[in-house]
């Protein structure tokens, strides 16, 4: 399989305090990559690197061969839009939309009509269990039912890479795999690659491969078998 | 408690002191104008006051009678208050603002009047008040600082037989303008100006509460109960707005002398006339407080503040459409007001102020219905993520989205409402266009029983330079089959004013040689006149009609020449747009206040609007923060905070400009069969002036947009 997404020696400071001392990782197409570490390790900012979302004092990030740290922000925006899925551990639905507005939501930044964004984004309703809570605000959703219609927006888009930073921290451990179990057959039928930031092995073992971040640095990656 | 909530406020950190600040700052501004509206109303009042005190009535006393006459005269257009007074014995009173009543051949004049003699030849405006100057009247009987008003001394048999001659034996209890006149006045600037005020300091008070309310959360978890917490958030909420309140009294004494200076009603004010009552002080000294008080007990209520942190309660109850039925009922009363008037003018004050005070009323309480149902369209069919947000935030709770800009709508109904009664009465009845036959006619009409002219007036009169005819209209004795009220020669009518009738030796004629509400006419055809010419002379004078060309010194020296030969004229002689013009000057001061409503208003509804936009941007920090980590260009959210702001702004100031030019003209329609004009571009300069500023403020928080939105907070929340 040829590399998706890479980071090359990636150094990061938030000021004077170093986050990343030369983090180097690679992410295949299709790839399921779990990215462990304990808090203040540096995971966070290594997806953060790798999506775009912050630049490296120094190092590269390449996406499809493509110079991801030498992007404008506006082209790095694009890019996210385009291209990335995002999944957050929590509070990423808009609160005024419905919950199949907040699906279609990516779409419509694309610039895709309305009449052709609701129906794709109903869709997945009906692929995640949550058939029936289209019309649900953000605030009348559990929990779980919160983070699959996260999932169903982070994927909507049929991204190339999805990031996913904790997705299950805020939710039992029960509710934690059945969202797991739902991002990896989603992500697996689309051919999306994932790039998954977790504490828990227990979500870790969901993934194809996991590396650990500690104090900075990117440890050798294992192979998991799939 | 008080005690923990006071610490918090006063020693809480960067953080709670720059809140404090902030907030203590809006409340200043606010409380300031609130002063200031206040004080304008007094001000308003005393100058109301003072001027009808030029007017009083007889009374009865003990004191000697001072004979008192009140006639207007006017200059280049400005209104003159002339009062001739003589005392009828010791005991007489003393004209409130001078020090000893005039005798015969003694005058006083006011600062201004003084001011207006002195700039001008004798022949023109001194020798209408022939004496001595005794000195300047003082502030205490002046409407205004620019006042023209002038005492005058006589003999008692003199000002007796002047016209409306009064016996006074004392000052001080002359009766105001009517008591609705002023009512209205009140009403207008009360519901212009004083609403966005209100809503301001109310707004004010609830910055940054999301993370207030966030830090009582913290204070639940620990185990604070929510009385205690209602405790705290008041203490704050009041420390801020006393802190305000107090700097707001600076600033209003600090700017009084400068804001009375303004001609906010066409005069300027004296600074001791923008003054508070104790009534008006406790209002604001304890009310602002108190409102902020009560306005953060509110605030708590819209939420749910658990332990483990803070949620908004479910979705406010949807407005339903019978808040539509008083601005509906209140435009019915003025429909029904063109087909019957109520032929007094109590009875029409009866009829139309509470038809407004209806659709002002109404259109505060329609408001969010209308917001809502707008919004609901638009999220329908909203294509726009940015239009689709701010849609549905409107959808959701419209009473909030309405709140910052009902002030704004208030004041846009009353000022257009204004500006186009205004706007249609000058338009109708202004002043006679420059280089007119009318703007060079100078006119003395005798209603009643008519004074000997002295011989050699018409040759004083054409001996003015710029006189061009001088003519005498006689009162028509064929007062039921006439179709005019004068007669006239048919030699002697000017060209300028038209002709007679073929073979007429006698016409009827206008009294002042143009009829009610025309123009002058060359080619008018008066009608003949059944009087013979002969007997024309031993008909009574009914007016004097001098053709000027124009020039002010020929108008005022005609006027000074007439003045002094009819020395007991009830109205001045004047050229046809003096009235108006000094009226038209007097609803321009009202215009001009207008204006400043306008833009007051909008640019604290732009706060207000700023201060809901930063409210809103707290609440979904972390959502749009996710937005913009996701790709959402900035932009987008920027469109956001402009829909839910911008949009509902511009879109009630459409409605309530609108909804003021409709109940306008109906009024129009109904009191002076007058269609509405449309105002003069100004306006809407002024409008767009005032949008322009509201719109600059709420585009003031986009830089804090940016900074709350930025992936920091996605990762530190």
């Amino acid at each position: 399989m040829s590399v998706v997404l890479e980071a090359r020696d990636v150094e990061f400071a938030f000021g004077q305090t170093p986050a990343l001392r030369g983090a180097s990782v690679a992410v295949d197409a299709g790839e399921i990559l779990a990215v462990m570490g304990p808090s203040g390790s540096g995971k966070s900012t290594l997806l953060h690197c790798l999506a775009g979302i912050l630049v490296p004092d120094s190092g590269e990030i390449l996406f499809d061969g493509a110079r991801v740290d030498a992007m404008s922000e506006t082209q790095r925006s694009s890019l996210r839009r385009d291209r990335f899925g995002f999944v957050f551990q929590f509070g990423q639905l808009v609160p005024e939309l419905t919950a199949v507005e907040n699906v279609a939501l990516p779409l419509l930044l694309t610039g895709v009509r309305r009449s052709q964004a609701l129906p794709k984004a109903r869709a997945w309703f009906t692929r995640l269990g949550l058939d029936g809570l289209e019309q649900r605000r953000s605030g009348e959703l559990s929990g779980g039912q919160a983070q699959r219609v996260a999932l169903a927006r982070g994927l909507v888009a049929e991204p190339q890479v999805l990031f996913a930073d904790e997705p299950t921290g805020a939710l039992d451990s029960l509710t934690g795999e059945h969202v797991m179990d739902l991002l990896v057959g989603a992500a697996r039928e689309q051919g999306t690659t994932v790039i998954l930031v977790t504490h828990e092995p227990r979500i870790a073992a969901y993934a194809d491969r996991e590396v650990m971040v500690r104090d900075g640095h990117v440890n050798a990656p294992d192979r998991i078998a799939s | 408690m008080i005690r923990f909530g006071l610490r918090l406020v006063l020693a809480g950190g960067r953080e709670a002191l720059t809140r404090l600040l902030v907030i203590a700052a809006a409340v200043a501004i606010g409380s300031g104008l609130l002063l200031t509206t206040l004080a304008g109303v007094n001000a308003v009042n005393a100058q109301l006051t003072r001027y009808a005190s030029m007017y009083p009535q007889d009374s009865a006393g003990d004191a000697d009678p001072l004979w008192w006459s009140t006639r207007e005269d006017y200059f280049h257009g400005k209104q003159i208050i002339r009062i001739d007074v003589a005392p009828t014995g010791p005991n007489a009173p003393t004209p409130v603002g001078i020090p000893s009543t005039p005798g015969p051949g003694e005058f006083y004049a006011s600062p201004a009047m003084r001011d207006l003699l002195a700039a001008h030849p004798a022949e023109e405006l001194g020798d209408r008040y022939p004496g001595q100057s005794q000195g300047t009247i003082g502030p205490a009987t002046l409407p205004s600082p620019g006042a023209l008003l002038v005492i005058v001394g006589g003999t008692p048999d003199d000002v007796a037989k002047l016209p409306h001659a009064r016996q006074v034996t004392s000052f001080g209890d002359a009766p105001a303008l009517p008591e609705t006149t002023v009512d209205l006045i009140l009403g207008v600037i009360a519901g212009g100006l004083l609403f966005p005020v209100l809503i301001f300091i109310g707004t004010a008070t609830r910055l940054s509460a999301a993370r207030r309310e966030q830090r009582f959360a913290a204070m639940r978890l620990v185990g604070a109960t929510p009385r205690q917490i209602a405790i705290v958030a008041a203490v704050e909420a009041t420390a801020a707005a006393v802190a305000g309140t107090a700097v707001g009294f600076g600033l209003f004494y600090a700017f009084r002398d400068s804001l009375a200076s303004i001609p906010f009603t066409g005069m300027p004010f004296f600074p001791n006339d923008m003054s508070l009552g104790l009534l008006n002080v406790l209002l604001v000294a304890l009310g602002v407080p108190a409102g902020a008080a009560v306005a953060a007990q509110v605030s708590l209520r819209r939420v749910r503040i658990s332990p483990l942190g803070v949620t908004r309660r479910v979705t406010p109850r949807a407005p339903r459409a019978y808040r539509l039925i008083p601005m509906v009922l209140g435009l019915a009363v003025l429909f029904f007001a063109i087909g019957f008037r109520p032929p007094t003018s109590g009875g029409q004050t009866a009829v139309f102020l509470p038809a407004l005070l209806l659709i002002m009323a109404g259109l505060v309480l329609a408001g969010p219905w209308l917001t809502m149902v707008g919004a609901r369209v638009l999220a329908r069919y909203a294509s726009r993520p940015a239009t689709l947000i701010a849609a549905r935030r409107l959808a959701d709770n419209p009473k909030a989205g309405f709140r910052a800009i009902s002030g704004i709508m208030l004041a846009l109904f009353v000022t257009s409402v204004a500006v186009g009664v205004i706007t249609t009465i000058i338009a109708n009845r202004g002043p006679a266009p420059v280089g007119s036959t009318e703007a060079g006619q100078v006119s003395i009409h005798f209603p009643e029983d008519t004074p000997a002219a002295p011989d050699t007036l018409f040759t004083e009169l054409r001996a003015v330079t710029g006189v061009r005819s001088a003519t005498t209209v006689r009162e028509n004795p064929d007062m039921m089959s006439a179709i005019e009220p004068g007669l006239i020669a048919c030699t002697d009518i000017p060209s300028a004013y038209g002709r007679c009738a073929e073979g007429a030796t006698v016409a009827e004629v206008a009294t002042g040689l143009i009829p009610f509400r025309e123009s002058a006419s060359s080619a008018r055809v008066w009608p003949a006149a059944s009087v013979p010419l002969g007997d024309l002379p031993q008909l009574p004078v009914m007016s004097i009609v001098v053709d000027t060309d124009g020039s002010a010194a020929a108008v005022e020296r005609t006027r000074t020449v007439l003045e002094l030969a009819y020395p007991t004229f009830w109205v001045g002689p004047n050229v046809p747009g003096d009235f108006e013009s000094d009226f038209a000057n007097t609803l321009r001061g009202w215009e001009q206040l207008a204006n400043v409503i306008i833009i007051a208003s909008l640019a604290l509804g732009g706060c207000s609007l700023a201060v809901s936009v930063i409210g809103g941007l707290t609440e979904r920090r972390r959502p749009f923060s996710l937005l913009r980590l996701s790709g959402a260009p900035v932009r987008v959210l920027r469109r956001v905070v402009a829909l839910e702001s911008a949009v509902p702004m511009l879109a009630v100031a459409a409605i309530a400009i609108g909804m003021g030019l409709l109940a306008a003209h109906l009024f129009l329609r109904a009191q002076m069969d007058y269609t509405l004009v449309a105002p003069e571009p100004r306006f809407y300069v002024i409008v767009v002036v005032g949008l322009a500023a509201c719109l600059g403020v709420i585009a003031s928080t986009m830089p804090l947009l940016e900074r709350v939105t930025g992936p920091e907070t996605a990762r530190s929340e």
